[in-house]
């Protein structure tokens, strides 16, 4: 196809062209518009070769050979009606401004030469965008993002999977007014691209998505609709059109313990559901994130220190302890506080034992014991544990941690240990996988700005900081980037940004685009995302297609919530998925006459345990109830009568 | 080392300094302005003259009425431009003449065929030093002997600088001649040309043709009936005369009031519009129909205006658009 010269580059003396920005002209019907990438051919060689400069549209303008807008006032009589009747159309110019995005030779580096100007073809996109670099045969490490589309052309864009996942550079960071779903959407249709499309010789990849809002990824597993536009980059972009195939949700009990606490609790879809709870072990080694500094001064955390050392999880005999204690669940713990206070009581004068202060050991157990009750449904009493696979992460998985309904303070929890216990088995190379990619919505609430310095942040820090040496990827969203900490957005590779308020364009982040660029990404369509990338010298609007996953509103009405149900029902729903032939009947009967907190740990231990014979291994779970005989009735003794001749009577 | 020979159409610049390579010195010295805005052109003495009445009746004032529609399938014009070396006391002119025709299409102006561009060196050959006339043929422009028809009457050389600016004038006329035949040759749909039409035979002729003349150094009008040209009122027309100047083809011709003069100067948004006569004995007939509908044409391009053009009362659109063409080709 020849190609067809679509402008002239043209350069003044008041508005010369530089090495990184050129002018060109257009006719007034050209496709060009901000954000075309077009091509520059220079007539005159540069060490024997002509040059070509790759540029991308930043701003455009526009004018006519008026000097004055009173002039066409006059023109017209002041009736802007009569514009209709003026025999010519007055000469007006389509003048638009380009950032250089590469230079052919790129050395010696020069102001961009005047020439024509044509619309970048596919080829030309991929060395305007140094794509040429990653996308050869034999070391293609290129992700697709989207499609870019000028006039007729549609090209697709990739992503070089050494920067996006590492170990080059990582992360990747998302921008964008809420309601629109497009931070969702795009993670959604970038995890699946990665996973169509991630080198095998790079090894595997798995994500963790945190959901902390309503049901946006709580049916990755559902097909969704599309429409045959969207099919069509996904056939472009190769990427197979279909929900998630390995999708794992995980969620903590409510308080009441008796279901999930997901929205996505229906019952066609609990097959892949799994209870996360933690107990005292899990809790412990993340104190820190429940307690602020107010809580932790110096004598709490040497406590907290001796208790973890020496206490928990061995056995502990010391005076005033009345006997041995093992501590392993918050049950035992509390038993452990109450013994050694009830001691230290004993003793006349005993305000200090092993140095602590009674003051300071009373705080601590407070403290500690208020954990379960502020995180019930994920920290329980009795110690029951169900976790992410740690060690067992299979490749292209994804893994959900709905935190929607959760404390904050449970949220901070989750985050914390299941991030760390994924550094940890990543340095260790036993996770299952070689990357994860870890998604968190709200990062403006989570890695603020200003604000306290939270555990959780310092999380997030490190992650942006040093993950990508070990594979572990941060993936992040937000409304308001410029309200995130500078050090987490600023380590980001790839950066995304869908439509943005036009106050948050304001601010000095966003300094470096023009006034074009800025309005274009305030009236962004859905599904279109401005993308930087470190391969780009500039940024470039890409379409991505619409998630071939339910979305969660649709997932939403049609597999509603489950109901409040009662303790049995529930029971039933845990061990089905264990036990097919699990009746209502047989757990009614099961679970009579004992406490309610007794059957809550027996379904978890069941759950947990996964025993071959469910129904023996989960009546094994309840001591057993003596009946016990009534006490023999005594016969009524009869109440004496009065004298008849008692003074006092009536 | 000779700098490279500049081709057929050198600019000044490139003109300027093959010179200076030629003659293996300092470069010619140049006036820095162009002869455009100094010189006061090639200018007849303000006169009035009578033509012979084509209209019946005496001369008056015709209301033109009826819808104003566009007709001008394309507008005429040409420029010039003259920059001054001096070979000592003797100047020589670098002289760019060119024409376009600009067609409209969809109320859009494109370029008909190509522009005609032509440059040429000017000078006054049998007072230049020798080492210049060689140096100026090795140019390889034209050089035009501004003195091979005219004597000079005192040899100053601002006169000399004038004969030079007439010759590049009268090549500028000769441009436009030969594009607006080609158009009237080729076409038969109605040229809007900036100027007269009774310079071209063929063109005074053409039905096609239309010429509209801005300045009014001469006037086709009897003493008395001068006012009432003079106070013609938007869209009026005076009476159609027939211009017959010698050496030149006769044509029709009346005024035209384009805007309201109130406030300003009588000859404000006044303009001169010539037509070819009909022919045979009955040449008169239907003449001022015809002038109704030219006018109409006319008036109908008086929207956009033609501003920031100093001008703009009496030029319109297409012409300046023609212009700025030529401004930019230049």
């Amino acid at each position: 196809m020849s190609e067809l010269t679509m402008g002239r580059v043209v350069a003044t003396e008041k508005r010369p062209n530089t090495a990184h920005e050129f002018h060109f002209w257009t006719a007034i019907d050209s496709p060009i518009g901000i954000g075309t990438i077009v091509r520059v051919d220079g007539d005159t060689p540069i060490a024997g070769q002509l040059p070509r400069v790759y540029g991308v549209v930043v701003e455009g303008f526009s004018n006519t050979d008026l000097q004055a807008p009173i002039h066409d006032v006059l023109g017209h009589d002041g009736t802007p009606d009569g514009a209709s009747v003026a025999a010519t159309q007055r000469a007006e110019i389509r003048l638009y401004t380009a950032h250089v995005l590469r230079q052919i030779p790129e050395e010696p580096l020069q102001p961009v030469p005047m020439g024509k100007v044509v619309l970048a073809s596919d080829a030309d996109v991929s060395v305007a965008l140094r794509m040429d670099t990653y996308l050869q045969p034999g070391s293609h490490t290129g992700i697709p993002i989207g499609i870019y589309r000028a006039g007729a052309m549609e090209a697709p864009i990739y992503l070089d999977a050494d920067f996006l996942l590492g170990p080059e550079a990582a992360h990747l960071n998302i921008t964008g007014v809420s309601g629109l779903a497009t931070k969702t959407s795009a993670v959604e249709w970038l995890l699946a691209s990665i996973f169509a499309h991630f080198p095998g010789q790079k090894g595997s990849v798995a994500a963790i998505c945190f959901n902390v809002k309503g049901p946006d990824l709580l049916f990755l597993d559902q097909p969704g609709t599309l429409e045959d536009a969207d099919r069509a980059i996904y056939d472009k972009l190769q990427v197979n059109a279909a929900p998630f195939e390995r999708v794992r949700y995980f969620a903590p009990y409510t308080a009441k313990g008796f279901t999930l606490n997901t929205l996505r609790s229906n019952e066609q879809l609990a097959h892949n559901v799994t209870p996360l709870t933690w107990g005292l072990n899990e809790v412990m080694q993340f104190a820190e994130v429940l307690l602020n500094k107010d809580d932790i001064d110096a004598k709490a955390d040497a406590f907290i220190d001796f208790l973890q050392e020496r206490v928990i999880g061995r056995e502990f005999h010391e005076t005033p302890l009345s006997t041995p204690h093992r501590v392993r669940t918050f049950g035992e713990l509390e038993a452990f506080f109450r013994d050694l206070l009830r001691g230290m009581e004993d003793r006349s004068g005993g305000e200090h034992w092993r140095t602590h202060h009674v003051a300071t050991i009373r705080k601590v157990r407070n403290r500690l014991s208020n954990i379960s009750t502020r995180c019930a449904g994920l920290v329980t009493d009795e110690g029951t544990v169900s976790d992410l696979p740690f060690g067992s992460f299979q490749d292209r998985t994804v893994y959900v941690v709905d935190v929607a309904s959760l404390e904050e303070d449970a949220q901070d929890l989750i985050f914390a240990r299941v991030v760390s216990k994924l550094r940890e088995h990543l340095e260790r190379r036993d996770l299952g996988v070689s990357h994860v990619v870890v998604f968190v919505d709200e990062l403006n609430k989570y890695a603020p700005g200003d604000g306290p310095e939270t555990y959780v942040r310092k999380m997030l820090l490190d992650i942006s900081e040093r993950g990508r040496y070990l594979g572990l990827v941060l993936f992040s969203a937000q409304q308001f980037r410029s309200q995130v900490h500078r050090r987490v957005v600023g380590n980001s590779g790839t950066a995304l940004y869908g439509r943005m308020d036009m106050d948050e364009l304001a601010t000095p982040g966003y300094a470096v685009l023009s006034p074009a660029i800025k309005t274009k990404l305030a009236t962004l369509e859905k599904g279109q995302l401005m993308v930087r990338h470190p391969h780009f010298a500039q940024p470039i609007f890409v379409r991505f297609p619409r998630p071939a996953v339910l979305r969660g509103r649709d997932g939403a009405e049609r597999f509603p919530q489950a109901g409040d149900i009662s303790l049995d029902v529930a029971v039933m729903r845990s061990l089905r998925p264990l036990d097919a032939s699990i009746s209502l009947d047989w757990v009614k009967r099961t679970i009579a006459g004992h406490e309610e907190t007794d059957v809550i740990r027996a379904r978890n231990v069941t759950v947990q345990t996964r025993p071959e014979r469910v129904q023996p291994f989960f009546e094994s779970q309840f001591r057993r109830i003596v009946p016990t005989d009534a006490p023999a009735r005594q016969a009524p003794v009869p109440i004496r009568s009065l004298p008849s001749d008692d003074p006092y009577g009536f | 080392m000779l700098a490279p020979a500049p081709g057929y159409g050198a600019t000044f610049t490139d003109v300027r300094r093959r010179l200076a390579a030629l003659m293996q010195g300092a470069p010619p010295v140049a006036s820095p302005v162009p002869l455009e805005l100094v010189s006061r052109g090639v200018q007849d003495a303000p006169t009035l003259r009578a033509a012979e009445p084509l209209e019946a009746g005496d001369m008056r004032a015709h209301a033109v009425t009826g819808a104003r529609a566009p007709r001008f399938a394309a507008f005429l014009d040409g420029a010039q431009r003259s920059l001054v070396l001096w070979a000592g006391g003797v100047p020589v002119v670098h002289g760019t003449v060119a024409a376009v025709i600009r067609r409209r299409n969809e109320r859009r102006m494109t370029t008909w065929r190509a522009p005609v561009l032509r440059r040429a060196l000017y000078a006054p050959m049998s007072l230049l030093p020798r080492d210049w006339s060689e140096a100026m043929a090795a140019t390889d422009l034209p050089v035009v002997d501004t003195l091979a028809r005219r004597t000079p009457e005192s040899g100053h050389p601002f006169e000399l600088q004038e004969i030079a600016y007439q010759s590049v004038l009268a090549d500028r006329e000769i441009v436009e001649k030969e594009l607006a035949e080609t158009w009237c040759d080729d076409s038969t749909q109605h040229l809007f040309i900036d100027g007269g039409i009774s310079g071209s035979k063929r063109v005074a002729r053409a039905p096609v043709a239309v010429g509209v003349v801005k300045s009014h150094q001469k006037l086709y009008v009897r003493a008395e009936d001068l006012p009432l040209v003079m106070r013609l009122q938007p869209g009026e027309r005076s009476s159609v005369v027939r211009i017959a100047e010698s050496k030149r083809a006769p044509v029709a011709s009346w005024y035209l009031r384009l805007r309201d003069a109130t406030g300003y100067d009588p000859f404000w948004g006044l303009v001169r519009i010539e037509i070819a006569e009909g022919q045979g004995p009955r040449r008169e007939a239907g003449v001022g129909e015809r002038a109704d509908e030219v006018s109409r044409w006319v008036l109908a391009e008086a929207l956009p205006l033609s501003v920031p053009d100093a001008r703009w009362d009496k030029m319109v659109y297409g012409i300046r658009d023609c212009e700025e063409y030529l401004r930019a080709i230049q």
